[in-house]
């Protein structure tokens, strides 16, 4: 089992060490304790041993003393010498009791008793115990001795009158005084017990006992046989064990006298099991002590733990505005304050997410996440019928101009100038958000059905960017588009209501009307639109895109020595599409690059085609923005020249002023390769852009295109006219052949001969043809236009020439 | 006409024993010896340097012994023996009266003051009695011929006394005791 808990892991973890401790110590202690608690009764045991033995021996030395003393006193041995037994008897006895003696003996030289306290009368007989007289007074020794079944401490000293004349004996009493006196000394109990080995049933009989008599029994029935040694040995006496010493006192035939000496061993071990005791309650004690002392421990480490834990998944849980309380010192309170610190920067850091997620970083607007978001919760209100709600989506016109030829910087700086107009103008809006580039959107809330207000809104947004914006002190001409869709009328849902803001919002820009509110009839153009650009990724594959060529007549000689390639979709079911349609969100998607690969291949074939049947005609091809940056694309022109062997001179780049504006310098290296290789180039649309001339003038071009808006103004506008002739008065100046598209009548034709102009291009002459209708046009025109009700210009031209 | 009597003394290990008391008891039943008369006589028994001076003394029955106190400390003499028992009371110099030994026997004294002073004196109702010399031996002379009952004792030695009769006649007789410890 695994314990997770990190407090019951530190309370085991504590308890176990102290619990082992514990019951290490208390093992030592208690095996040091119990094996001292032995050796002290075995010391205690010697040390009575010994304390006996010298008290005994003391005993004998008071004995002999008083023996001798007495033997030597004159009157008693002038009464020995008398031989009168009544004499001695009494004698004896009197001296007896002076020196406190027991029994009293005196027995003559020939060791027959004369008189004996203990047993008078009796007749003659011999002293039981001969080795105890001694002739000479100092050998007298002291010994255990049975008399009359009673056991004594004896002397035998001889009187002497001088000479020896008979030996008293003197006896003191082994009895439970005696005993009881050696045990006050060596805190033993004693027991003088007598062996009679011709005694049967009784082997062993106590002379004399500190102990009970249930006692003694026990003591008597552990009793060993003894060697002569002093035995120890451990009785069971009512159940406790007691040590015991046997001291064997006397040896001889008749009877053996033993001293034994025990103590309880329950006695002596009493201080040390109190001790153990002691040891057990304090062990106890501590194990509880460190139970309730690691719980605290780890309370004090878990219970932080737990509030950090808790203030993390709050944090978690997005909360991060109750801080997490832990006021400590320690590595925990360091922890509480980085848990805090963090809080405080993801709570920042979040901010700034939600900014970046919600927010346009640029102008500080909301983004189209927020404008979604906002629309949808508008739209959940707004659903109750209280009040109904607008939303205006605003283009800005020529933005894209803007940000081409000026730079990104100009653009930023007209887009937060664009938000700037717009937040001071709509006060009221619940969101002005810009979705991406030049896009904004408006969320208006408003009464139900008041189209004036919407409409008041625009107005006022479009008025408010028609000054000009100033960046560095140049005016910004940037106009806008709004459409107009309105909650619940134009839709219900937030997708449909973009979605058809979106389409006012073209409508508007195709109307330049400045906005537009939704009308239903604009969503089926749009929808074709939508649905195109997606088709036209297949397109290639399918072979579904054709090139048509427009031709390039001389205004001169009227002779067609360049057509210009243009593209055409021919859609399986919705017929020749509009490359005015395709083509900008082909640009948009950088999906150009791929046509105008295609483009180039296809006029290089057809090309190549058109020479080896003996129609040599330069083919202009127009080149975006994109296909600019694209470093390859000399290289790529070069192969397609050489695949279909034709001439760069038969080859025409025409490029926008936009075009080249993105990235000047680079688009120059392009260009400059392009032109090393011989390819011509031209410049398209010339008059709309910003484009200065000193800079035309340095790129490698052949050619001007002067733009089809001036070209179908020139006849009604004197000053486009003038602007016109100074065109290709420029464009003749700096060595240029200048071109007008968008011929469509004959007074342009006209006109534009009479300004200079050297070739046209326009419906006038002819729509653009394909290829093989072009080819067999030119083969029925003899390469020659022949311009209906322009002949006599024509021939007076010629004749002029 | 008188015989001698020539007693030598000897322990078991043949060492001639000195200061053996010897004496000649004649067996009044067996020979015509007369009784010996009592002459009154002295003794002298000194006390020098805690010692009975001399040890063994052998006296006619009827003797006056004298206990001079040769030392400068005191004692008291006693005996227990039957054939005289007496005491005196402390005293030094010649304080002490004499003692008469009037009736034959062994006395042995003893002081009480020093219990290691022993001295014994042979009390003996016959003239014919004498020390062995430090050779072990001595000479009776005047001896009637008869039969006579010869002990020889030599307490001081440990050793035991030994009797035996001896005849005597005018050629000089001789004996020779060897005694044992008893």
């Amino acid at each position: 089992m695994r314990i997770r808990r990190l407090q019951t892991r530190i309370i085991l973890l504590f308890v176990a060490l102290l619990a082992l401790v514990q019951v290490a110590a208390f093992w030592f202690v208690n095996a040091a304790n119990s094996s001292n608690a032995h050796a002290k009764i075995e010391e205690e045991l010697n040390i009575g041993q010994r304390v006996f033995a010298r008290l005994l021996d003391q005993n004998a030395d008071k004995l002999k003393l008083s023996a001798r003393v007495l033997a030597a006193d004159f009157a008693f041995r002038e009464a020995i010498a008398t031989h009168d037994t009544g004499t001695i008897a009494s004698v004896l006895a009197n001296h007896g009791a002076r020196i406190g003696a027991d029994a009293m003996v005196f027995v003559d030289l020939d060791g027959n008793v004369v008189s004996d306290t203990l047993r008078p009368g009796g007749g003659a007989r011999r002293f039981e115990y001969p080795a105890l007289l001694k002739m000479n007074r100092n050998d007298a020794t002291a010994s255990m001795e049975v008399l009359d079944g009673r056991g004594f401490q004896l002397v035998a000293v001889p009187v002497l009158a001088p000479l020896p004349i008979g030996w008293v004996v003197m006896g003191f009493a082994v009895d439970d005084a005696m005993a009881r006196d050696l045990r006050t000394l060596t805190e033993l109990e004693v027991t003088f017990a007598l062996e009679t080995p011709q005694s049967t049933d009784k082997h062993w009989r106590v002379l004399a006992s500190t102990v009970g008599d249930d006692e003694q029994r026990a003591l008597l029935a552990g009793m060993p046989q003894l060697a002569g040694a002093a035995q120890r040995l451990v009785v069971d006496i009512s159940g406790v064990d007691h040590q015991a010493l046997v001291i064997p006192l006397d040896d001889n035939d008749n009877a053996r006298i033993v001293a034994v000496l025990h103590r309880s061993l329950g006695g002596a071990l009493a201080a040390f099991e109190r001790l153990r005791n002691t040891l057990i309650v304090l062990a106890v004690l501590s194990i509880v002590m460190s139970i309730v002392g690691s719980i605290a421990v780890a309370r004090s480490i878990t219970r932080p733990l737990e509030t950090l834990a808790s203030a993390a998944a709050r944090i978690e849980q997005g909360d991060y505005v109750e801080p997490v309380r832990i006021e400590r010192s320690d590595e925990i309170g360091v922890l509480a304050s980085s848990l805090n610190h963090m809080r405080g920067s993801i709570a920042d850091r979040e901010k700034r997410i939600l900014k970046l997620a919600y927010e346009d970083p640029l102008t500080d607007l909301a983004n189209r996440s927020r404008f979604a978001n906002e629309l949808e919760r508008a739209i959940a209100l707004a659903s109750s019928g209280e009040f109904g709600l607008t939303i205006l989506m605003m283009d800005l016109d020529r933005f894209k101009y803007v940000n081409d030829s000026l730079g990104h910087g100009v653009g930023d700086h007209v887009l937060r100038e664009v938000s700037a107009r717009l937040q001071s103008v709509v006060e009221s809006a619940e969101c002005i958000a810009r979705l991406g580039g030049d896009e904004f959107a408006i969320l208006v809330k408003t009464g139900l059905a008041h189209d004036r207000d919407c409409t008041n809104t625009a107005r006022r947004i479009v008025d408010a960017l028609e000054a000009p914006i100033l960046f560095e002190g140049q005016p910004l001409d940037v106009g806008a588009s709004i459409g107009i869709a309105r909650f619940p009328d134009h839709g219900r849902d937030a997708q449909t209501l973009v979605r058809n803001a979106d389409i006012a919002m073209y409508a508007a820009k195709r109307n330049k009307t400045g906005y537009a509110v939704y009308e239903s009839h604009y969503d089926t153009t749009q929808q074709e639109h939508l649905s195109l650009l997606s088709e036209l990724r297949r397109a290639v594959e399918r072979n579904e895109l054709r090139l048509y060529y427009q031709p390039k007549v001389s205004l001169h000689s009227a002779n067609i020595s360049a057509v210009e390639a243009l593209i055409r979709w021919e859609h399986p079911t919705r017929g020749l599409v509009s490359p005015a349609l395709f083509i900008p969100f082909a640009e948009q998607t950088g999906y150009i690059k791929l046509l105008t690969r295609w483009v180039l291949r296809e006029a290089m074939r057809q090309c190549g085609e058109w020479l080896r049947e003996g129609l040599r005609l330069t083919i202009s091809v127009n080149i975006s923005a994109r296909d600019l940056m694209n470093r390859d694309l000399p290289e790529q022109v070069a192969a397609l020249l050489t695949e279909y062997c034709v001439p760069p001179s038969l080859l025409c780049l025409e490029i926008t002023e936009s075009g080249f504006m993105e990235d000047p310098a680079h688009a120059q290296r392009v260009l400059d390769r392009l032109s090393e290789l011989g390819v011509k180039l031209s410049i398209d649309d010339y008059g709309t852009g910003y484009s200065s001339l000193s800079y035309v003038m340095r790129l490698p071009v052949q050619e001007l295109k002067i733009d089809r808006s001036f070209i179908a103004q020139m006849a009604s506008d004197p000053e486009i006219a003038t602007i016109v002739r100074s065109t290709i008065d420029l464009g003749h100046n700096l060595n240029l052949k200048v071109v007008a598209e968008g011929v469509e009548d004959l007074a342009a034709w006209n006109m534009l001969r009479v300004l200079g102009c050297d070739d046209a291009q326009g419906f006038f002459m002819s729509k653009p043809l394909e290829a093989r209708a072009l080819s067999a046009w030119m083969r029925a025109n003899d390469a020659r236009f022949d311009c209906p009700g322009a002949i006599s210009n024509t021939a007076r031209l010629r004749s002029l020439r | 006409m008188a015989g001698d009597l020539t007693l030598a003394v000897r322990d078991a290990g043949g060492k001639s024993v000195s200061d053996a008391v010897l004496y000649a008891v004649p067996d009044l039943a067996a020979t015509s010896v007369p009784a010996p008369t009592a002459p009154p006589a002295r003794a002298l028994i000194d006390q020098v340097d805690k010692e009975f001076v001399p040890r063994v003394s052998i006296v006619r029955a009827g003797t006056e012994v004298f206990f001079p106190n040769s030392d400068n400390i005191r004692h008291s003499i006693y005996s227990f023996s039957p054939a005289k028992t007496f005491t005196t009371k402390l005293y030094s110099g010649r304080e002490a009266a004499p003692v008469q030994f009037d009736k034959a026997g062994i006395v042995v004294l003893g002081c009480n003051i020093h219990d290691k002073m022993v001295a014994w004196v042979y009390v003996v109702d016959t003239p014919w009695f004498a020390k062995s010399g430090a050779d072990g031996s001595v000479t009776l002379k005047g001896l009637p011929p008869g039969d006579y009952r010869v002990t020889a004792a030599a307490p001081a030695s440990n050793l035991g006394a030994v009797t035996t009769d001896v005849h005597v006649d005018a050629a000089p007789a001789q004996h020779s005791f060897t005694l044992t410890a008893p």
